[in-house]
């Protein structure tokens, strides 16, 4: 039983790094980060299920606080980007190429 | 017998939610796609009886962060021409695929030979408001000090990034 829910966390994991890998839109490839986050949220709660013990709780609460703290840095660097190049496209953004 | 059906359309739910996500073209689609996978995820959470996290990701992920991320694009007004060219992204979905695939069925194997996976009965409190609090101030409270200079050092960095004035330059 635990071990559905493991799999179904590995299968959102391995979706959300296909999107990081295979997709050029910086707001996609954000939410995929996002789908990952959420997919090692969902395996820390089944480990506390299967060892009755809370300690997986406060881990996936310190990763939410971890993804909001992401998603504000994130969407304001997304949005002085857009307002520098007026693009989407993350092969644009390489303002730290040498 | 409910629980395994509920974890059936929940599963399928966030499984298809997260493919609508990678697929689709427009950001606002994968949003509201990704919307629903947190949403079926709570329902996961509470079918592992963890009641504290299932109320956060409706509040927090599912209502903050979705909200403020759809805030974001539709601020950005993007439009279709504005979209990045992704036609070659076909090939990109094949060979990451063919790369991530192999790694994610050895995960699966692992997992399945996990000892004690058995469904069983967890105590009235377990998850609930009071206990995970108990552990996260007794066990947890360096952690979550740091987590809380995070979200401050997040907050200043957010306003100093995004409320740069033009003339400053």
């Amino acid at each position: 039983m635990i071990a559905d829910y493991l799999i179904l966390s590995i299968v959102l994991f391995c979706i959300g790094l296909l999107g990081v890998i295979s997709r050029r839109n910086v707001f996609t490839v954000f939410m995929s980060i996002e789908l990952m986050l959420n997919a090692a949220n969902l395996a820390f709660v089944a480990f506390a299920r299967l060892h009755e013990s809370m300690d997986g709780h406060v881990l996936a609460m310190m990763v939410m606080a971890v993804a909001a703290a992401e998603a504000a840095l994130a969407l304001a660097v997304v949005i002085l980007l857009h307002k520098h190049k007026s693009k989407l496209d993350t092969n644009v953004f390489s303002l730290l190429k040498g | 017998m409910l629980a395994e059906l509920l974890f059936t359309v929940f599963a399928l739910l966030a499984v298809v939610g997260a493919l609508g996500l990678v697929l689709s073209r427009h950001p606002m689609n994968g949003a509201i796609n990704l919307v629903m996978t947190m949403i079926s995820l709570a329902g996961l959470y509470a079918l592992l009886s963890a009641k504290l996290i299932f109320a956060l990701q409706l509040i927090v992920y599912a209502g903050a962060i979705m909200s403020l991320i759809l805030f974001i694009i539709m601020f950005l007004n993007i439009k279709k021409e504005d979209l990045p060219d992704e036609r070659s992204r076909w090939g990109y979905y094949l060979g990451g695929a063919v790369i991530i695939a192999p790694v994610g069925m050895l995960m699966a194997k692992a997992v399945r030979r996990l000892p004690g996976s058995e469904a069983t009965i967890v105590g009235d409190g377990f998850g609930g408001v009071k206990e995970v609090g108990l552990v996260l101030f007794r066990e947890w409270l360096l952690p979550f000090e740091f987590v809380s200079i995070l979200l401050l050092v997040a907050l200043v960095g957010a306003v100093v990034l995004a409320g740069k004035r033009r003339s400053a330059k």
